[in-house]
């Protein structure tokens, strides 16, 4: 036995950790910074120091909840920290401080930058929230929040495409929550607690003869929530949301905001209506069908596109499905999968956009066709992109591949026809992925530059290749041994986390 | 610990040296380049003798997944296909000393090729799918750079297709692996078929639909109807060693695949009698003609014998889903005797494009007189694909007939040796000529331009070692068949 | 009986003695009476408040010691007072927030009668409130009406005038059709005063006489109130007279005019009908409708509008059909959920409008959308003001507006039948409340340096801003302090039984 004492946090903590970011960026616009160097130092210290808070509650995880405050109908905000929320939570914090330090770089130019920062900041606590919510109007709360902080920052640029693309962001972001608020409501009434609870809150007696209208409404729900997670056909807003500045797009349109949907529907299908409520209904196989269908549509107009953030930004679109699809199968199994997907795809679209954002930051250039031979001037971005896109697609022994083959594991198992159609659908776009990520790494790497300005680019400085090797590191790693961070899902998924 | 160096080498030699090549500075002598590719090209094929001769059992390296380890089991298979490599892999290898001579980039056409060597021992020597799968896929990857190494527009969308299409291919492989795993278990590889029989029962229909999808994955490699059109694209725009390589080697990584498919896999017992055999084989025989067909009417010297790989490795497919004994060691023994046919086919190819610059057939008038070895290695490797005895491509053919009779399945069991003999007559329609028109041009040829244009050793010497084999391999094949048979024998 | 009994009384009578006696005095000294007497009432409503929440009953009041049915009666409950307090309390606000506007827009010599409408328009709201006899109810929606038209025209322009003519028309065709009810209602009953018609509709019921004429009556009723207070269809006065009429005017009408009618509505189905008949009558049914049809359309022509006031305006028939919807659903939820909302839009309207005065002034008086661009930056308290008063409108969580769509939605879930249409539009109605709300946020925020517009700072209108300080605090506060105001809802119906 480990002797060691493991410090257990007190539940209070949660609520720093969420505050701290909130209250950092609202400060910031208090503080006056002679030098931007301050401000930089400032801000690291801030996210590191709320990430360093949440790896340790993650450790010494309390095990009872906070409520923050009453509000209608004996509903209060509260926090409590279970599995799930630790998958998201933990992603999150080891993300941000990388996805700071680039921004550093990236928005060096760039006007406003303290209403970015502290936005951005503050959307670090908002997304934390998210993940610390114990039960659906708590998250909900967040949820709306999340919109509201990240809305700025689609909006940074100014320019009238971004605000067409703040506007539709917002229209789809609301309208979404405004149906996703009726599952709210329905689970409020239906439900015995309005805590998440593992298998659902749905029991045979609160349910009645409403089974029917129930599983409508979490079809509407699972619409709702999927507009942030981009589901076909509420994804328009994603690509256009790309206008914003890529620190944003990378960690916001391909990490928190999106996978804050994938996770609400996680929480909606496994925590809240429950899957043995659920599973083999006609409502699973509606939102199934929905599901596959994007995963496929979002990779067909990715390979169409050929600016290189909207292009990624349809492979995420795609690639949001495959977490959706593990969870519309609804098994433990498809759950394991749907976290693992969750995780990879994050490190590895970040590490994507990342990569775009340092050719752009670097080059000025934005479309695929622009980039002829541009492997040899930035090597390591190049570099970089290549292996996530090898991920991506899900080439053996990157993370990719073991995401894809928990989720078609757990659908095989599932086994009816459809979950098998997903399957399909998973290679089909797996192809479509290697079409879309390997015709930009041939086009660096084989194809003869015909810029004439070639010589003058090369790679970014450290605070832009350090989160690359980080990713890189993290996607070899979980690729070669999933072995424990695959287990920690499993033990999620059975509840015994 | 010592098999796991030993099998480890082949592997992790070529590959660190091909990636230590590409990340090195240009040097200032391109020669230092070559020595050091030879260098290595032999030191790999030695450790690959000694890991034939010294490693037989299993070494699982490390946990991918949850139960499926990467593993290398070099058995009888693996062991043939892995010295078919080494054949063919290092004459091409020094070929393209002197065929790259003077061209650019020969770092990276080096550094690739030496991967791509290293990764074909871990394919040949994987023992389960999954390590298959792996270093299937990464093949696909690190050969395409060989495919677009010219950097012509054409190359660049050659090498696309190819990438796309294999892509194609591996995803529908996956989709079987997927549900093979799900009813089996396990994925090493077991002579006779790892099937869990408790978990096939009622399965049937979904199980031979993954043994469908994962057939029709690995014969996008093999170049199979209707999956080949990346080939005679892909093969033709690469550099000469890299289209021998590539059609003598590179699909059988495919034809690999699908031995470990439906023998190690899914077993013989399973599949005869099925859909998935019928129509395999139909596939198969509509791709042996259709092949030759098109070699016959291509014009392009490479391209010609592009849609020749196309046809041929179809033979050894059709003799894989007669699922009989001597069906399966013709096959077996065309997967030796095409990749030294067609190698050095494309080699000879090679040297004359290089050495003269034609690349049509129609411009190959004399040039028998022009290069006299180069057009007799040509000569007697084409008689060698016709299948003329006694060099080597009649006596695989001779084993895929006879297994097509003894397999007895209707209509095919007569159909398919005609199919066979026909294209057989198409490559005598489309090889002959050449050589006939090369060593007799006719009245019309002006004997006075007519110069030794014959290249350098490096040229010459591998060209004339295959086209060795090819001609000995038909002579003396007693232990070859004999051993083969047994293998056979063991999976059916 | 206690003194405080007195309160009802003294306040109706007090609003009109001091609109009587500013008609003699000169603006200023008006405008020191109005204030004095809006806090008066404001303060004796809150101690009757107290008084009825301490002693738990409802009182009569009969004016000059005649009982029914020759007396005239007052009837206070929780409900009633709390009432009065709310509409002093919006008053008050309302009057300060556009005080500044008033100068200018209105000519010297008429602001002492603006001041004298306003008194008079604070005694019918009460007596509306209070009283317990229909035809005084009556008397004094006449007395409402005018006040209101004279509001509206006061600030002397074609449009208001136009305006003030449209009102007076379809307020006077409520007023007939109101009329017509109560004379049939006396027909059948006999009598005017709440409690006993109460009774003999009852007894009518139950005998099962004069079942067509008794809901012709209901029916004109409805309309006629529903008229009044600008149920879809019969809006078109409404955005005219809200978006031209100076803004305290504005603020006022739609905050408190409109409610008091919709007050009297719920008054007449508990004490003068009696909601059980209601319940099961078919009027609700149709109520309903309208309900939802005015929450679409409402939205849809703010949507179309290009001049904030009368977007604002277009919103308030939205925000009136989700009251009605309320009512339609005919359940003591429904109803309480509907009175909530009276508070929420009440507090939030006139906040939005009182904020938009601040951002049409940066920009030289101009209210297009386009002119406004960059308003918040230039006025920022009304920037932020208005944002608060937009996310309480489309349900952002803490804000009063979720509170309410909290409740409606509750509501509707535990009724059979109206449940999927109702918590369905109320999804599509907050989306399109988000698109033409944010739609403004966005616009206001985006930079604009112009320099031919004047700027406003917090310093500059301490009132104002203070002002609007006030009403965010009340907004927040309904959003997050919702319980009490429930209870207290529950308790103020249960009195009215």
């Amino acid at each position: 036995m480990n002797p060691v004492m493991i410090m257990t946090m007190s539940p209070a903590m949660l609520l720093v950790a969420i505050l701290l970011p909130i209250l950092g960026g609202i400060i910031l616009m208090a503080l006056p910074f002679r030098k931007r160097r301050h401000m930089e130092i400032y801000l690291e210290t801030i996210v590191i120091i709320t990430s360093v808070l949440v790896w340790l509650i993650l450790i010494g995880r309390p095990a009872e909840g906070v409520p923050v405050v009453k509000f209608v109908n004996n509903l209060s905000l509260s926090l409590r920290l279970d599995g799930c929320g630790m998958v998201f939570s933990g992603l999150v914090a080891t993300l941000w401080p990388l996805a700071m330090l680039y921004a550093f770089e990236y928005m060096e130019h760039e006007r406003h930058e303290k209403i970015f920062y502290l936005f951005y900041t503050m959307t670090y606590g908002v997304t934390l929230g998210i993940s610390f919510a114990e039960d659906m109007l708590t998250m909900y709360f967040f949820y709306e929040l999340l919109t509201l902080t990240t809305m700025p920052l689609v909006l940074h640029t100014l320019t009238r495409e971004a605000i067409l693309a703040a506007r539709k962001y917002l229209y789809y972001s609301l309208g979404g929550a405004a149906f996703a608020f009726i599952g709210l409501v329905f689970l409020m009434v239906y439900g015995t607690t309005v805590d998440f609870t593992l298998g659902g809150v749905l029991t045979p007696e609160t349910t009645g003869d409403k089974t029917n209208v129930l599983l409508l409404i979490y079809v509407i729900a699972f619409l709702g929530f999927g507009v942030k997670a981009a589901i076909c056909p509420f994804n328009s807003w994603l690509p256009q949301a790309g206008v914003a500045p890529t620190p944003v797009t990378a960690l916001l349109h391909a990490v928190a905001v999106v996978k804050a949907g994938a996770f609400a529907i996680i929480r909606l299908t496994y925590y809240a209506f429950g899957t043995k409520f659920l599973a083999g209904t006609w409502a699973q196989n509606v939102v199934m069908g929905i599901v596959i269908f994007t995963i496929v549509y979002g990779c067909s107009r990715a390979v169409k596109e050929t600016h290189i953030k909207r292009r990624l930004a349809y492979s995420t679109i795609s690639n949001l499905s495959y977490i959706l699809f593990g969870v519309t199968i609804m098994t433990p199994a498809g759950l394991v999968g749907a976290l693992c997907h969750l995780v990879f795809h994050a490190v590895i679209k970040i590490c994507a956009f990342f990569c775009a954002g340092a050719v752009i930051h670097q080059t000025k250039k934005e479309y695929v066709y622009e980039l002829d031979g541009m492997g040899k001037k930035l090597p390591c971005v190049f570099g970089a992109f290549t292996v996530s896109s090898l991920a991506l697609m899900g080439v053996p022994g990157l993370c990719g591949f073991v995401s894809k083959w928990y989720l078609a594991d757990a659908a095989v198992s599932g086994g009816s026809v459809m979950m098998y159609v997903g399957v399909g659908a998973l290679l089909v776009s797996a192809l479509l992925t290697a079409i879309y990520m390997l015709t930009i790494v041939i086009r660096v790497f084989f194809v003869e530059a015909h810029d004439k300005k070639m010589d003058t680019y090369r790679d970014p400085n450290w605070q832009m290749l350090l989160p690359l090797a980080v990713f890189l590191a993290a996607m070899l790693v979980f690729g070669l041994h999933p072995a424990p961070i695959v287990s920690l899902f499993r033990d999620i998924a059975a509840g015994s986390l | 610990m010592r098999e796991a160096v030993t099998i480890l080498l082949p592997v992790v030699l070529p590959a660190l040296a091909g990636i230590l090549l590409l990340a090195a500075k240009e040097p200032e002598r391109k020669g230092v380049i070559t020595w050091y590719t030879g260098a290595v090209l032999v030191a790999t094929a030695v450790l690959v003798a000694v890991c034939v001769v010294s490693v037989n059992v299993p070494v699982t390296f490390f946990y991918l997944l949850d139960q499926v380890p990467v593993c290398f089991a070099p058995d009888h298979m693996g062991k043939v296909f892995a010295l078919v490599v080494t054949l063919v892999w290092v004459p091409a290898g020094f070929f393209s000393f002197s065929y790259l001579k003077g061209g650019k980039k020969q770092k990276r056409f080096y550094g690739f090729y030496l991967i791509v060597y290293g990764i074909l021992n871990a394919l040949n020597f994987a023992g389960n799918l999954v390590t298959f799968y792996v270093f299937y896929e990464l093949m696909t990857l690190l050969s395409m750079p060989l495919v677009l190494h010219e950097q012509t527009r054409e190359a660049v969308m050659a090498g696309l297709k190819y990438l796309f299409y294999s892509f194609c291919g591996a995803y529908m492989a996956l989709f079987g692996l997927y549900v093979v795993w799900h009813h089996s278990g396990t994925f090493v590889f077991t002579e006779r078929g790892t099937l869990d029989p408790s978990l096939v029962s009622g399965n049937e229909g979904i199980l031979l639909l993954a043994a469908c999808f994962l057939l029709l994955g690995f014969s996008v490699k093999a170049g199979m109807f209707p999956m080949h059109g990346w080939l005679p694209v892909a093969h033709p725009v690469a550099p000469a060693p890299a289209s021998a390589v590539l059609s003598g080697l590179i699909v059988k990584g495919g034809v690999l695949g699908m031995i470990r498919v439906i023998f190690y896999t899914f077993g013989a017992d399973f599949l005869r009698g099925s859909w998935v055999q019928t129509l395999f084989l139909t596939l198969a025989l509509i791709t042996v003609f259709m092949g030759s067909m098109l070699a016959y009417l291509e014009k392009g010297l490479k391209k010609r014998l592009a849609y020749s790989t196309v046809s041929q490795v179809s033979y050894i497919l059709f003799g894989l889903f007669l699922l009989a004994p001597a069906g399966l060691t013709g096959s077996l023994l065309h997967v030796i005797f095409h990749a030294c046919i067609k190698s050095c086919l494309f080699l000879c190819a090679g040297a004359v494009i290089r050495q003269t610059g034609k690349q049509c057939v129609d411009e190959l008038t004399g040039i028998g007189k022009e290069m006299p070895v180069t057009m007799w290695c040509f000569a007697i490797c084409s008689l060698a694909l016709i299948g003329i005895p006694p060099a080597s491509g009649f006596i695989s053919k001779w084993y895929l007939c006879v297994g097509a009779f003894d397999a007895g399945i209707p209509v095919v069991s007569w159909l398919g040796p005609v199919v066979l003999l026909v294209s057989a007559l198409l490559t005598a329609g489309y090889l002959l000529p050449i050589v006939i028109r090369g060593f007799f041009p006719g009245q019309d040829y002006d004997y006075a331009v007519c110069k030794r244009r014959e290249g350098s050793a490096f040229l010459v010497v591998p060209v004339v070692l295959l086209a060795a084999i090819a001609l000995v391999g038909g002579m003396v094949t007693g232990g070859l068949t004999g051993y083969l048979s047994d293998l056979a024998g063991q999976l059916l | 009986m206690s003194f405080v009994q007195n309160v009802p009384f003294f306040s109706i009578i007090l609003s009109m003695f001091s609109g009587i006696v500013s008609s003699m005095l000169p603006a200023k000294a008006a405008r020191w009476v109005n204030t004095c007497l809006i806090v008066a009432v404001g303060l004796m409503s809150g101690i009757l408040l107290v008084y009825l929440t301490n002693t738990g009953e409802p009182f009569v009041y009969w004016m000059g010691h005649f009982p029914a049915p020759w007396g005239n009666e007052i009837r206070a409950g929780v409900l009633e007072a709390g009432m009065a307090l709310f509409f002093c309390l919006i008053m008050f606000l309302s009057m300060i927030g556009g005080r500044r506007q008033l100068a200018d827009e209105v000519a010297e010599n008429r602001q002492n009668l603006y001041y004298i409408l306003v008194d008079l328009l604070l005694s019918s709201l009460l007596a509306l409130v209070y009283t317990n006899d229909l035809f005084t109810a009556y008397v004094f929606v006449e007395i409402n009406t005018i006040a209101a038209c004279g509001l509206i025209m006061i600030r002397q322009i074609g449009r208001t005038f136009e305006a003030a003519l449209r009102y007076m028309i379809m307020s006077l065709l409520g007023s007939g059709l109101f009329l017509i009810s109560l004379c049939m209602l006396y027909d059948l009953t006999g009598h005017l005063l709440m409690s006993n018609i109460k009774e003999s509709v009852a007894l009518l019921v139950a005998q099962q006489e004069y079942t067509v004429p008794l809901m012709t009556t209901i029916g004109l009723l409805c309309a006629g109130l529903a008229i009044k207070s600008a149920l879809f269809p019969f809006h078109s006065w409404l955005p005219d007279a809200y978006g031209y009429s100076t803004v305290s005017s504005a603020a006022m009408l739609s905050s408190l005019v409109s409610k008091g009618y919709i007050f009297l509505l719920i008054k007449i189905f508990y004490r003068v009908i009696g909601f059980e008949i209601i319940a099961q009558s078919k009027i609700i049914n149709v109520l309903f409708i309208f309900g939802l049809l005015g929450m679409i359309f409402g939205s849809m022509s703010a949507i179309q509008e290009n001049d904030i006031r009368r977007m604002i305006a277009f919103s308030s028939v939205a925000q009136i059909g989700y009251i009605y919807m309320g009512f339609g659903l005919g359940t003591e939820a429904g109803m309480t959920a509907s009175i909530f909302h009276i508070f929420s839009h009440a507090a939030t309207k006139s906040l939005l409008f009182v904020a938009a005065v601040g951002l049409t002034d940066v920009s030289k008086g101009r209210r297009e959308f386009i002119e406004l661009t960059g308003s918040a930056y230039r006025n920022k308290m009304a920037g932020i003001a208005f944002t608060v008063g937009c996310l309480s409108m489309v349900g952002v969580p803490m804000f009063s507006g979720f509170v309410s769509k909290l409740l409606f939605a509750e509501a509707s879930i535990g009724h059979a039948h109206k449940m999927l249409p109702a918590v369905l539009v109320l999804a599509l109605s907050t989306i399109l409340n988000a698109i033409y709300f944010m739609k403004t946020v966005i616009r206001i925020y985006v930079p604009d340096y112009r320099s031919d517009c004047k700027t406003i700072t917090v310093k500059n209108q301490k009132v104002y801003a203070l002002t609007l300080l006030c009403f965010m605090v009340l907004n927040v506060a309904l959003g997050m302090l919702s319980k009490p105001i429930e209870n207290w809802i529950h308790s103020g119906l249960a009195m009215f039984g």
